[in-house]
């Protein structure tokens, strides 16, 4: 049994450093996530993976910004927005996130109810259920015990690579594609550069920053202690865009067989049985699942979390439901809307969904502009200021994404 | 006279005594050190700079208007000094301490009074608000017509904190001293709260607050502290610091905190710490952390079985540790031997010249090595207050005390 400890040894090593940041990174891999990168791979097969290299280059930069502000601070991101630019900006930027949440939230139990109808689950059962149960795992638990059972669920994104290497990918041409070279005049095609648009906010969401650095704070990193973060946040940043680049490599099947659309996530799970096996399928399918409920999980407490943060109320689930209302009401009222939103009959959903990625898109500049203020700022941040370089991939990205949904916008 | 909100005030045009309008209120200034709660004067932004416009200056503040007393000309040029406190930059918005309701709360607005004082107006900072009253109004306001927002806002039950109960948070140590904030209201709470307090609030502030609590409260705050945060307050303190305040916790919560310090950090801190202190404490630290010897206080009273109950009484009445340990008195012999205990409350009832060695009762002992679960099941079994640990020829070394093991078996559910 001697490499059953040893095994048990690397785990736990593993999970001592990994935590808040690798959660961060890949909760964005949701629903909607998946969605975009399916679509990618189905539409253009390999030629969207050249994005996977920026999307890391920028995450990294702003993810390691976000912790770097909570370990120097000790506060999280709303309060030092709330502190530094006052109530009103606090209130309408916590209104826009609760807005783009929401829609988030939904989109993540539509993810949760498709995948699991692959299984044969009817979604009146498999909505509620995972509305229940994810509405306990944060009510009931702690800190340690939730990130725990985040991390468990970060693992399962394994899932996606399984689902890449059954479908028979063609290794060294994906490869190549993912060299950062556009292959094709983005100018020119304007789904392309309306994928692009999306992959890249898929990738990066405004309220990845507000949660990463409250559970930095939560997590008690200290400037001491940051070393050990920051490679939780840079590992992450990695990862994620890598698990990203799997599904468009898994998808880019479709795409060599002609089948180039799909209409939601579990299309591509099902797409993907006669191409590339029924074991990538149902990878595929239980991958879509385990996103789905893990970011439904952490979506509406990191909403939670940030609204009562800036606005000045009690929050964290180290507290009791007594102690906390508004932000255990909270909670609950994102689950119960967008789990109840599901299985209304006939409701707009695309249009929810599209609505949330646009406010997404507009809300995105705004807050890496007030983080790059903010973790410039000298009183607040001492030596622990941007270096020119990271002040440089920040402002791209800040002025990048700005760019890109104004195009969407144009474009819808 | 109506009670005023400062978010009423910021902003507000200023007219002169002819009637001219001069400036806009741009800030509320107060000098702690001259007075707590008193308005010094308003910040006025004007064509050519900055202006303070004295207390003495104000005639009236009326709907949406300032009227000064004063001619403009006589406003001085606005200089910031460092015992100054503005209301809008330094306390709206941020976090202060309420002491009454024992928590960290954010500020949305501050509430005034007003008083006519000889031809003049005195100023006073009434409350803090920190409900919904004060969160709807600073957010309407210039929105959506002034008499309706205090309809709306009338509607709203106030949740404010009166001044005299709040604590603010300085991080920049001069301006502390200028802003004479210090922790003597929040000093006064149980540790226990000031704990739960401390938790609430950032690094920075955390330092801030136990630089200038008492010794003695800030040793017991920090014991109630969760072992991470301990670390990281006293890290972030001065090692003589940390050393005065490290020298006034229990021998066994010291000997803990110093373990889990860097080698480095812990051993400046013992340096710095009074002999007697230190003596007791490098024992401790001796002992593996999770044996009975890791877990005992060294602060205990034992005398010899010859002395008489007044001779107990007196020596307690002189005993300097925590008083948790001081539920029974132990009776040693040669080489501290533990010979047996008189629980305190045999020895209150019985006459003063009565010897302990008739009052004592067989020892329940432990052996300095003994494991966390022996400890429990002897406390169990026996309902035990304190537990004496000894060493292999049956000296007492230690007590292991009943709230340790509370807090050690609570940490493992």
């Amino acid at each position: 049994m001697r490499w059953l400890k040893l095994w048990k040894t690397r785990i736990l090593l593993f999970f001592a450093v990994v935590g808040p940041g690798f959660i961060t990174s890949n909760v964005d891999n949701d629903a909607g996530g998946i969605y975009t990168y399916s679509f990618a791979g189905a539409r253009y097969g390999y030629q969207l993976l050249w994005t996977i290299v920026p999307m890391i280059i920028a995450l990294v930069v702003i993810q390691e910004m976000a912790a770097r502000m909570g370990a120097v601070t000790g506060k999280g991101l709303s309060d030092l927005v709330r502190e530094e630019f006052g109530l009103r900006l606090t209130f309408l930027m916590m209104l826009a996130l609760v807005v783009t949440n929401f829609g988030n939230v939904v989109a993540e139990f539509a993810g949760v109810a498709s995948s699991l109808e692959l299984f044969d689950v009817p979604k009146w059962i498999s909505v509620p259920g995972a509305a229940l149960l994810v509405w306990l795992l944060v009510v009931k638990g702690t800190y340690k015990s939730v990130e725990k059972i985040f991390l468990v669920a970060v693992f399962f994104y394994v899932a996606y690579i399984g689902a890449a290497v059954l479908s028979r990918p063609h290794w060294l041409e994906a490869l190549v594609s993912t060299v950062p070279r556009p292959t094709r005049m983005p100018f020119t095609d304007a789904g392309y550069l309306y994928m692009v648009t999306a992959m890249i906010g898929a990738t990066i969401a405004p309220w990845q920053m507000f949660y990463l650095q409250a559970s930095v704070v939560e997590k008690g990193v200290t400037v001491r202690t940051y070393k050990l973060a920051r490679i939780d946040v840079i590992v992450g940043a990695i990862v994620a865009p890598i698990v990203a680049g799997f599904i468009v490599i898994a998808c880019a099947a479709l795409y060599q067989a002609g089948h180039t659309e799909i209409h939601d996530a579990a299309d591509a799970a099902y797409a993907l049985r006669p191409l590339a096996g029924k074991y990538a399928s149902i990878l595929f399918a239980f991958g879509l699942f385990n996103a789905s409920l893990f970011a439904a999980s952490i979506l509406p407490l990191s909403t939670a979390y940030t609204v009562c943060e800036g606005l000045g109320l009690e929050s964290g689930i180290d507290k009791k439901f007594s102690e906390a209302p508004a932000f255990y009401w909270l909670y609950t009222a994102l689950i119960v809307a967008g789990a109840g939103v599901i299985l209304w009959p006939d409701f707009p959903l695309l249009k929810i969904t599209v609505l949330s990625q646009v406010v997404n898109g507009v809300l995105l500049p705004f807050v890496l502009f007030f983080m790059i203020k903010l973790v410039n700022k000298k009183d607040l941040m001492g030596n622990h200021v941007n270096s020119r370089l990271y002040n440089g991939v920040a402002w791209v990205t800040a002025g990048g994404t700005a760019l890109l949904t104004l195009v969407l916008v144009w474009m819808s | 006279m109506a009670p005023l909100a400062l978010s009423e005030i910021l902003g507000v045009p200023v007219e002169e005594p002819a009637g001219t309008l001069h400036g806009r209120v741009r800030e509320v200034a107060i000098c702690p050190q001259e007075d707590r709660s008193r308005i010094h004067g308003l910040v006025v932004r004007t064509s050519e700079g900055d202006r303070l416009l004295p207390r003495q200056g104000i005639a009236a503040v009326g709907p949406g208007r300032v009227r000064a007393a004063l001619p403009s000309a006589d406003w001085p040029v606005f200089a910031e000094s460092e015992g100054m406190l503005l209301l809008d930059r330094d306390l709206l918005d941020q976090q202060i301490i309420d002491v009454h309701g024992r928590k960290v709360v954010r500020v949305n607005d501050v509430d005034l009074e007003q008083k006519p004082a000889n031809g003049g107006l005195l100023l006073r900072i009434a409350e803090v608000d920190v409900g919904a009253r004060g969160a709807v109004r600073r957010l309407l306001r210039g929105v959506v017509p002034a008499p309706l927002v205090e309809r709306l806002v009338a509607r709203i039950p106030p949740r404010v904190i009166p001044w005299d109960f709040v604590d603010l948070i300085e991080t920049d140590p001069a301006r502390r001293v200028k802003l004479k904030i210090s922790h003597d209201r929040l000093g006064r709470l149980h540790p226990a709260d000031i704990a739960d307090i401390v938790e609430e609030l950032s690094p920075a502030e955390r330092e801030a607050v136990f630089e200038t609590l008492d010794e003695e409260v800030a040793a017991e705050a920090l014991e109630e502290l969760d072992p991470k945060l301990q670390i990281s307050v006293v890290e972030s303190l001065d090692s003589d610091r940390a050393a005065d305040i490290v020298e006034e916790m229990n021998p066994d919560a010291a000997a803990n905190l110093l373990k889990d310090l860097p080698e480095e950090t812990s051993e400046v801190i013992l340096e710095e710490m009074a002999p007697y202190e230190r003596q007791d404490v490098s024992e401790l630290l001796q002992f593996e952390e999770d044996t009975a010897a890791g877990h005992m206080t060294t602060e205990f009273v034992a005398m010899p079985r010859t002395a008489r109950v007044y001779d107990a009484i007196e020596l307690l009445r002189h005993f300097e540790g925590g008083i948790e340990t001081l539920s029974a008195i132990y009776v040693v012999g040669q080489a501290r031997k533990l010979l047996g205990v008189v629980p305190l409350a045999r020895l209150v009832l019985a006459p003063p010249n009565a010897e302990l060695g008739q009052l004592m009762v067989e020892p329940v002992a432990c052996p300095a090595g003994a494991k966390e679960k022996e400890i429990f099941a002897l406390f169990d079994k026996y309902n035990l207050l304190s537990l004496p640990v000894v060493d292999e020829n049956g000296s007492l070394t230690g007590v292991i005390t009943a709230d340790d093991v509370i807090t050690l078996m609570r940490a493992k559910l």
